[in-house]
């Protein structure tokens, strides 16, 4: 990295305000997936202008710029995979507004997702999504990624609660999109720009809207012996119209590892647990409570049990939010997985999902938001052993392409980044990418912001992680 | 079918001769705006659609995708119109699986003929759109319809999940998928609602389907005022309670609506709200708004949730989905604002609102009145006041005003007798002239408040009125405006796509 750029960076943020020093740039070389990139040096920024001043440094110097929250990502969005700049929103966290009565909030993109929920709960309120990380990552980070959680069964992903945000583009201009309005005239940028996985611009002021609590949450577990009778009461669940606010899964292997760690109370003879939850006035919470329990029995649930207080739900759920955790005390290296597929497909995923586990000779683990058919399986692999991360990313690859073929997606919550770029065309014709580049370029010409990220990188340039040469196009239809 | 032009020959050997209609009475059918097109175009498929974009990119001719033709009056005048795309052969529902909740249609489909096939599941679209059995989801989409089921179901961008289309330049393209969950690759197809037809043509959408409730019932609040309305409806808003429609009708509103909806007072503020779903969950809503409404002293509470009521209900939820239609229908000349708003701001924007519109319409004496304005008393000013405007609020944060020009004698509009006479075009004149000004009353007070209003709906006079004097249906637009442009050069480089409708001058 050219030490002028480092003094002008300091310059404009102050010593503190920018590291790179070899061992403080290896702390910010990987995020929560498995992927890696060293950046050249890691700014701070207090303000949107502080930010217009980077991206201009950026362009005067000619090196990448990477967006990064709390490097919580699963999908390498936050990784500077060309080197450079990585800007990293941590300075800027204040909840610069809440409005109670029109329920909105303006958020610099720092803020912590629960933080948000804390500031507004007191009326009655939260920030409705809520990945697993949302102790950590950030509303910049999950505006990024359209982040989803296991309430946007109900609520919707993250861009069903963003209105309006404030934009830095790659040329440095400072522009606002949509507004604290339900809809703003003209296109919708804001739509567009929410999941655009910090391709398009630096985020660096957020309108959201605000939830009303709910009068009552119903918790329930069902414990299952098999793990079809598990799925299939998914599907059940679905079909008669019951619409859970979330429903989670976690397989035999999986809850295992969860109950070790946090004791949570999941039986460890069974095959699979449901953690199902309902929301509302109290009648509906009841009522589809005692339908859910209803069902669970019908495919033949072991034991279904009710969260009696606050606290024994707070414990069910932090086995299901710690699931991830719990596995990293089994395995030197895990590797999240985020298909989606048809809810009605869950079963035949499942095993199919086991038998790729059983060729590869790895370990996968299943916890998942079985209501919308967002899939995670995690593949345990040691990453010092370049044999097993060849199994793991092929073991991977093959249960994405499963997915798509199902007639799914490749990714429900966690982005495409650099984790997914190369099966894009799973998905998507050459036509389409083609298209998805070109309005990138609308906002990212020289591709100096987050690059190689999102979109296959090309034929000849860049690792091709799986061969997809077996392209169906229409991955929609 | 003569197709005598070469544009039509050549154009017949894409689509077929008999789905290219030059007929002169059929063009005038399919005019936006008075400008009609050279031929009416009929495609069967998705590729003779990109085979006719094509051709129209090569031959610069400007093309407008529609569907049941209810929504082409959204927007400015086109600056060019040659061929009408017509999608209404576009009409098969291409998945649909119960179980999963998701559907996928073509964009001709009607909102009632997809509607239908999902209730038969015991599912629905939540959406309850205006001219609802003539419009397609394509138009939906286009236009970006929005519904009083927005309150609980949100808009259609939160349960559209993807879909495929045709950019001005010929490319197929798509966005999206088909699962209810998926951020694979950017979400380019919530650029295409309420795009007018400016980027691409939509030829296939997937959507989220829902169950539909098994008991439903809608109660009205009737108060004296707006604010007592709006106070009423903050205070539900901090209730435990979760309706799915809180829509609020002025007396104008409830006028236009009585023929159909008898039970609604026409002199008051009516907050309408409809609950749904288990019997307990409907009853508790009953119990609690009742008392709500008493607790807050509404002059009227009607609930109609017994048998009687359901056909009432019914009713009037239809005249609320069809606000924009019964407006026009009773008042042709009608001009429709849609202006977004904050539940806070509520209140206020309508007080002054109301001051706008009665200090431009009280210039001249209402028809038949020999009082001088200042000696009406205050009966009859609310009386007039409420000849002239109809208000509907969508609490979650949405108001839709009405200004019905009173030339052509508005007490018979608000009788329910539509004007079948054609007026003079010199009255004509001197109503659009009022309405005009009205108009711009109405934006410069939505303007100055920080909002950006958008007449949805117009006549073409008035149009170009307000283009004369350097306005537009649209409200201004801001350095954001910059990308738009960016984004229509990616989608339709050679402009031929509705050029001139969209915010901007797009």
């Amino acid at each position: 990295m050219d030490a002028k750029l480092v003094r002008e960076l300091e310059h404009v943020l102050g010593p503190a305000g920018v590291l790179a020093g070899t061992e403080d740039l290896l702390l910010y070389e990987y995020d929560g997936s498995i992927d890696e990139g060293r950046p050249d040096c890691i700014v701070f920024p207090r303000s949107t202008n502080d930010v217009v001043e980077i991206v201009k440094l950026a362009n005067r110097f000619d090196v990448p710029i990477v967006g990064r929250g709390s490097g919580t990502g699963l999908s390498g969005g936050a990784i500077a995979r060309r080197g450079g700049i990585i800007v990293t929103f941590s300075r800027m966290k204040r909840i610069l507004a809440i409005d109670i009565v029109n329920q909105r909030a303006v958020v610099e993109p720092g803020v912590v997702n629960l933080d948000l929920t804390r500031a507004v709960e007191k009326d009655g309120l939260y920030f409705a999504p809520d990945p697993s990380s949302q102790k950590a990552c950030t509303i910049g980070g999950n505006v990024s990624e359209n982040s989803g959680g296991p309430h946007t069964l109900a609520y919707g992903v993250t861009s069903s609660h963003v209105t309006g945000l404030e934009l830095v583009l790659p040329d440095a201009q400072v522009l606002r999109v949509g507004s604290s309005t339900i809809e703003t005239p003209g296109y919708d940028l804001t739509g567009l720009v929410v999941g655009s996985e910090g391709t398009f611009a630096l985020v660096t002021e957020i309108t959201v809207k605000l939830s009303r609590l709910p009068e009552q949450v119903g918790t329930l577990l069902g414990v299952f012996d098999t793990v079809d009778d598990a799925t299939d009461t998914v599907a059940d669940i679905t079909s008669r119209g019951i619409t859970p606010a979330a429903c989670e899964m976690l397989d035999a292997w999986t809850l295992r590892a969860v109950e070790a760690f946090v004791h949570a109370g999941f039986p460890l003879d069974s095959a699979a647990v449901l953690l199902i939850e309902v929301e509302g006035v109290r009648e509906a919470a009841e009522a589809q409570s005692a339908e859910i329990a209803d069902v669970c029995r019908l495919h033949h649930a072991r034991e279904v049990r009710r969260a009696a207080d606050g606290r024994e739900r707070e414990l069910l759920w932090k086995g299901r939010k710690n699931a991830f955790g719990a596995i990293g005390r089994l395995s030197p290296s895990y590797y999240v997985m985020d298909g989606v597929i048809p809810r009605t497909k869950l079963t035949v995923t499942l095993r199919h999902i086991a038998e790729v586990g059983k060729r590869h000779g790895l370990q996968i683990g299943n916890v998942f938001h079985a209501g919308d058919g967002n899939l995670h399986p995690l593949i345990l692999f040691d990453q010092r052993d370049p044999v097993q991360l060849a199994s793991a990313i092929a073991a991977a690859g093959e249960i994405m392409k499963f997915c798509v073929e199902m007639g799914g997606a490749l990714t429900g919550e966690h982005g495409i980044g650099m984790e997914k770029n190369e099966l894009m065309p799973l998905m998507f014709s050459d036509a389409d990418l083609d298209l998805m580049r070109r309005v990138r370029a609308a906002f990212n010409p020289t591709g100096r912001l987050n690059p190689d990220k999102v979109l296959p990188l090309g034929k000849g340039c860049g690792e091709t992680r799986v061969n997809v040469a077996q392209v169906p196009v229409g991955g929609i239809t | 079918m003569p197709t005598a032009s070469p544009v039509a020959s050549r154009l017949a050997e894409l689509v077929g001769g008999e789905h290219v209609l030059t007929a002169s009475t059929v063009c005038a059918e399919y005019a936006v705006d008075g400008l009609e097109p050279q031929a009416v175009l009929r495609p069967g498929s998705s590729s003779e659609i990109a085979d006719i974009l094509r051709f129209a990119a090569a031959e610069r001719l400007a093309v407008i995708p529609m569907g049941g033709r209810t929504k082409l009056g959204i927007g400015m005048p086109p600056k060019r119109f040659d061929l009408a795309l017509d999608l209404s052969r576009m009409t098969r529902v291409l998945a649909y699986d119960p179980r999963d909740l998701t559907c996928g249609v073509e964009a001709g489909v009607h909102f009632a003929d997809l509607n239908r096939l999902l209730a038969a599941e015991r599912q629905f679209l939540p959406l309850a759109p205006a001219f609802g059995t003539r419009a397609t989801l394509g138009g939906i989409i286009a236009a970006g319809a929005d519904s009083p089921l927005r309150h609980a179901y949100g808009s259609t961008r939160d349960f559209l999940l993807g879909v495929e289309f045709i950019t001005g330049d010929a490319v197929s393209s798509k966005s999206g998928g088909r699962v209810v969950k998926n951020v694979t690759g950017y979400d380019l197809h919530k650029l295409l609602i309420g795009s007018l037809g400016t980027l691409a043509v939509i030829t296939r959408l997937n959507f989220r389907t829902f169950p539909l409730p098994p008991q439903q019932a809608t109660f009205v609040a009737t108060f004296a005022s707006a604010d007592a309305a709006l106070a009423w409806c903050a205070a539900l808003a901090k209730s435990p309670l979760e309706p799915k429609i809180v829509e609020v009708l002025d007396p104008g509103t409830a006028r236009i609506f009585a023929p159909a909806a008898t039970r609604v007072p026409r002199d008051g503020w009516s907050v309408v709200v409809t609950a749904a779903g288990h019997r307990a969950v409907v009853d508790r809503h009953a119990r609690d708004l009742a008392h709500l409404a008493s607790e807050k002293h509404a002059a009227e509470f009607v609930a109609l949730n017994d048998d009687d009521g359901d056909a009432e209900q019914h009713a009037l939820l239809q005249c609320i989905s069809e606000f924009p239609n019964m407006v026009l229908e009773t008042c042709p000349g009608a001009a429709i604002f849609r202006i977004a708003v904050l539940p806070s701001a509520m209140p206020e924007f309508l007080r002054r609102v109301g001051a706008v519109t009665e200090r431009d319409i009280s210039q001249r004496p209402a028809p038949g009145d020999k009082t001088p304005e200042h000696k009406t008393s205050e009966r009859q000013t609310l009386e007039r006041q409420t000849l002239h405007r109809a208000t509907l609020v969508r609490v979650s944060g949405v108001v839709y005003i009405a200004l019905l020009p009173t030339t052509n004698n508005a007490n018979e509009h608000m009788n329910g007798v539509a004007s079948q006479s054609t007026s003079t075009s010199a009255t004509e004149r001197v109503g659009d002239l009022e309405l005009v000004q009205a108009c711009c009353g109405l934006i410069d007070l939505g303007i100055a408040m920080g909002l950006r209003p958008v007449i949805e709906r117009c006549p073409l006079p008035v149009k170009r009125a307000l283009a004369a004097r350097g306005r537009s249906i649209w409200p201004p637009s801001g350095a954001e405006h910059v990308l738009a442009e960016r984004l229509k050069k990616v989608f339709d480089p050679q402009e031929i796509l509705a050029p001139g409708r969209f915010h901007g001058g797009i």
